[in-house]
């Protein structure tokens, strides 16, 4: 799936061709009726875009989906999502998707979560739901910034950026999340951009198919507080597909693929475990 | 009146098998009918040579305190047993190992530091030991031999308790460890003159119940188990942790799960998102582990999901003392957390309401859709007891209000007369709803208009005043009828100590009486007040020191409250209450 072609955004388009086509596509389905509070050119509209198309084009039941997310611009997704919706505590997705899928693993989990959020203050969960091999797929929605907050700095902001709250720049190294989850032993783990949302509606595909934890970073602009690092023109430069001989299979390669200062798209590592609930059926039916 | 209430403690130090002797003892006296109790006290650290006590009290009534006073001391190492010789009663009994000698100087054997008065009788458990089984780690079956023989108990229920324990294990060891006992036994039936006043004759023989030896954890897992619990995630800490263990072992033939956590805080999470899904489900912690999962008791409030979170109370603050009792988060089980929350709070008194209580906690928690918290402590959660559980309602097993077919449509909120509102769960075809930490109006949407903000508010409040009404038992009354010189109200742990005492003033014709109740939170008022009314002077005994449920009471009562608070590190006992009963009601006349 890394030979994604680049899809090419038109330069002309008329409002009601465009809601015609998506009625017809019926991805309006999988949306409520509230309307999204993001700002207008918010890189998240591209997220949820996709999202939403992967939902439609897998069939997931409304009522069969639960979508958990923490706090921040992101938190805000379970509102516009018809489904489940669990608008968690601040960092926190992850734990309530894990009890909600070990639970019922009937139903489709997905753990929405911002780059504060996942990264920040709930740090100390992802690792844990990565090695869990939880069958979830958590979406990290990486602005690298604080955007509810109105523009502080985040655990993925650029060293010596300058922030609402680093006036004189950020001393912090950022995290790359990919390394996070991998050094951890996620299972699936791949990268999109908010900007070319048709290759990231396959790769949520994947990642919802995917039976164990599923990590998927999307880089995501923010229109309002972020002037000078994940602009659209700067990521469209910035980002590229995986090179064509990238195995997805090979742990080594998807390491030094996370580890490069390049943005690369696509999946990076894949693998098949038992998943978190797999093993405790296994151990329940051990101990019976 | 009691016809036997005796308090014998076995002081050794780790490895000497001295807990083990204890719960022998325990379960020996109540085959044979005796209520007991026993409280082990042991160190924190694992490394070993720390001391260890068995601590049992018998009695031919149900028991709900430890004693404070021991009638027999049995030393299986002296230096620690010297410490305990100031808990030993005027006339008590020590028994302690004559053989060997060797290594311990004068100073430090027990039978130097006896004061006049006591009785003393030296037995060779470690002679005897080698001599029954060529080793001298049988040193406490001996010392339990020594036990039955003076004290005149039943041997043969030792031995059939014995083969119980030992019989199942590989080679002959239900034999050795029974020769051992019987060397004990023996020995002090030859060898000693009985002169001591202890003594475990009942005049008629004891009803024998369907007695169950557990502890307040066991009682709590085996609680949750039977209301349905499917989901358990927590994270160790002392003394909480042996209810994951059981869950962990039983939860899974029966369909239910464990996670172990990564911290509280995600413990707490995961509860949540299961409880959610309509799962039962339950964590249990200790006062630090609360604290982390205070956000989450906020958030439960407000999504109006029901979790059981049980809080085993140790000392604190902080870290505290892992390994001693206390009774200090009853004003964080009230009140922690921002905003307006109300919760239901829970104070089982005793092992067999552990068991009762976990349960019913899961039934309001599904009813009411709200957190409740049940407040154990250090001594309920480890404190073995003969019990007698109770049946429990198997129509609790299922009360989720579920919405009928046609309201497709209706938010999570719907705001009704008795604040319960109908809710899905996730799966139903149609009634998809979203769930916030934020204020949300009746369609789900985050709103933050005033009238939604009130409204709301009242119904997260006015659900409690409807659980009050319709499923809190009202507070029972023990003791003198009508007015009473002294009320004493007590909770959670020390409510057994509290109508121990009572009844002991009642005999020695002190006039005092005593209002129990279980759930602190919310209170039926209109009961206390009218108790309050009846008495002249109110106290409260409670391990904490700034009176936490006197302070709580105070918010609802007009008389000043007198406060017995103590910090001890170890239960409390009728006698702590009974001598403030009587101090205060000589004060009065």
């Amino acid at each position: 799936m890394n030979d994604i072609k680049t899809e090419k955004v038109p330069e002309v388009f008329y409002l009601d061709e465009e809601i015609k086509a998506v009625k017809e596509k019926g991805v309006l389905d999988y949306r409520s009726k509230r309307l999204p509070v993001w700002c207008p050119g918010c890189g998240y509209f591209g997220i949820q875009t996709a999202i939403v198309g992967a939902m439609k084009d897998l069939g997931v039941k409304t009522h069969e989906l639960v979508v958990v997310s923490g706090i921040g611009c992101t938190g805000r997704y379970p509102f516009f999502v018809r489904g489940y919706g669990i608008h968690a505590l601040h960092g926190r997705a992850l734990p309530v998707a894990t009890g909600a899928k070990v639970a019922r693993p009937d139903l489709t989990v997905l753990a929405v979560t911002g780059d504060g959020d996942c990264l920040g203050i709930g740090a100390g969960h992802l690792p844990h739901a990565a090695r869990r091999n939880v069958d979830i797929t958590c979406v990290l929605f990486d602005n690298g910034i604080y955007g509810l907050t109105k523009g502080q700095t985040s655990p993925t902001t650029p060293a010596a950026q300058v922030t609402n709250s680093h006036p004189y720049g950020s001393p912090d190294r950022p995290l790359k999340p990919l390394m996070t989850v991998l050094a951890a032993g996620a299972t699936f783990v791949a990268r999109g951009f908010a900007g070319r949302p048709k290759d990231l509606r396959v790769i949520m595909r994947e990642a919802i198919l995917h039976k164990g934890f599923s990590f998927v970073h999307v880089l995501s602009p923010c229109v309002t507080f972020d002037k000078v690092n994940y602009l659209y023109p700067r990521l469209e430069e910035l980002v590229m597909p995986l090179p064509k001989r990238h195995d997805y299979a090979d742990y080594h390669m998807a390491v030094e693929r996370a580890m490069d200062d390049e943005l690369f798209l696509g999946l990076f590592y894949k693998t098949e475990e038992p998943s978190f609930s797999e093993k405790l059926d296994d151990y329940a039916g051990r101990s019976g | 009146m009691r016809q036997v209430d005796l308090t014998i403690e076995i002081c050794g130090s780790s490895g000497d098998g001295t807990l083990a002797v204890g719960e022998i003892l325990v379960n020996t006296l109540s085959d044979l009918g005796y209520r007991a109790l026993s409280f082990d006290v042991y160190p924190a650290e694992i490394r070993g040579f720390g001391k260890c006590v068995a601590h049992c009290r018998v009695s031919d009534k149900p028991v709900y305190s430890v004693g404070r006073s021991v009638d027999a001391l049995v030393s299986l190492n002296d230096p620690y047993s010297i410490e305990q010789l100031a808990t030993l009663k005027p006339g008590g009994v020590v028994l302690f190992d004559s053989w060997p000698l060797r290594e311990v100087s004068e100073e430090s054997c027990v039978a130097g530091r006896l004061g006049p008065g006591m009785y003393l009788y030296g037995v060779p458990f470690g002679e005897l030991s080698q001599r029954s089984t060529h080793g001298a780690r049988s040193r406490n079956l001996v010392a339990l031999g020594a036990i039955a023989g003076l004290f005149d108990i039943d041997a043969e229920a030792f031995e059939a308790g014995l083969d119980r324990k030992f019989g199942g294990k590989k080679g002959n060891v239900a034999q050795t460890v029974k020769a051992a006992f019987r060397a004990g036994h023996d020995y002090v039936k030859e060898k000693l003159l009985k002169v001591d006043p202890v003594s475990f004759a009942v005049k008629e023989e004891l009803e024998k119940k369907d007695f169950q030896i557990m502890n307040g954890n066991q009682a709590a897992a085996r609680g949750a188990i039977e209301a349905g619990c499917r989901f358990y995630a927590g994270y160790p800490i002392t003394p909480a942790t042996k209810i994951m263990e059981i869950l962990s072992a039983k939860l899974p033939p029966l369909g239910g799960r464990v996670v172990q956590a990564e911290d509280e805080i995600s413990a707490i999470g995961m509860v949540t998102g299961a409880a959610m899904m309509g799962t039962r489900a339950m964590t249990a912690t200790s006062g630090p582990g609360v604290c982390l999962m205070t956000e989450f008791i906020g958030y439960n409030v407000m999504t109006e999901n029901p979790v059981v979170i049980v809080d085993s109370q140790r000392g604190g603050p902080a870290t505290g003392l892992p390994t001693k009792t206390e009774q200090s988060d009853l004003l964080l089980a009230l009140f922690s957390g921002n905003g307006d929350a109300p919760r239901i709070v829970v104070a089982p008194t005793s092992v067999e309401e552990c068991h009762y209580w976990t349960s019913e906690a899961f039934y309001l928690a599904e009813k009411y859709q709200t957190p409740v918290i049940l407040l154990m402590d250090l001594f309920l959660s480890t404190c073995k007891t003969n019990a007698v559980l109770s049946e429990l309602d198997k129509a609790k097993l299922s009360a989720n209000k579920s919405p009928s077919p046609g309201e497709e449509g209706v938010g999570r909120f719907k705001v009704t007369e008795d604040g319960v509102s109908p809710r899905a769960l996730p799966g139903t075809p149609g009634f998809e709803w979203t769930v916030s930490g934020l204020e949300q109006n009746e369609l789900d949407s985050p709103s933050y208009y005033a009238n939604v903000h009130t409204e709301m508010t009242e119904k997260r409040a006015r659900k409690l005043m409807t659980a009050l009404q319709n499923d809190v038992p009202r507070p029972e009354r023990f003791g003198a009828k009508g007015k009473v010189k002294l009320g004493v109200m007590g909770w959670g742990s020390t409510m057994g100590a509290v109508i121990e005492a009572v009844e002991r003033a009642n005999e020695a014709g002190l006039s005092a009486a005593a209002l129990k109740q279980v759930v602190l939170n919310p209170l039926h008022v209109e009961d206390i007040e009218k108790f309050v009314d009846d008495c002249e002077k109110i106290l409260v005994p409670e391990l904490n020191y700034s009176g936490q449920f006197a302070r709580w009471l105070s918010m609802h009562v007009n008389k000043p409250i007198h406060g017995l608070n103590m910090v001890k590190c170890s239960p409390l006992t009728y006698l702590d209450v009974l001598e403030e009963i009587e101090r205060l009601i000589t004060e009065t006349s």
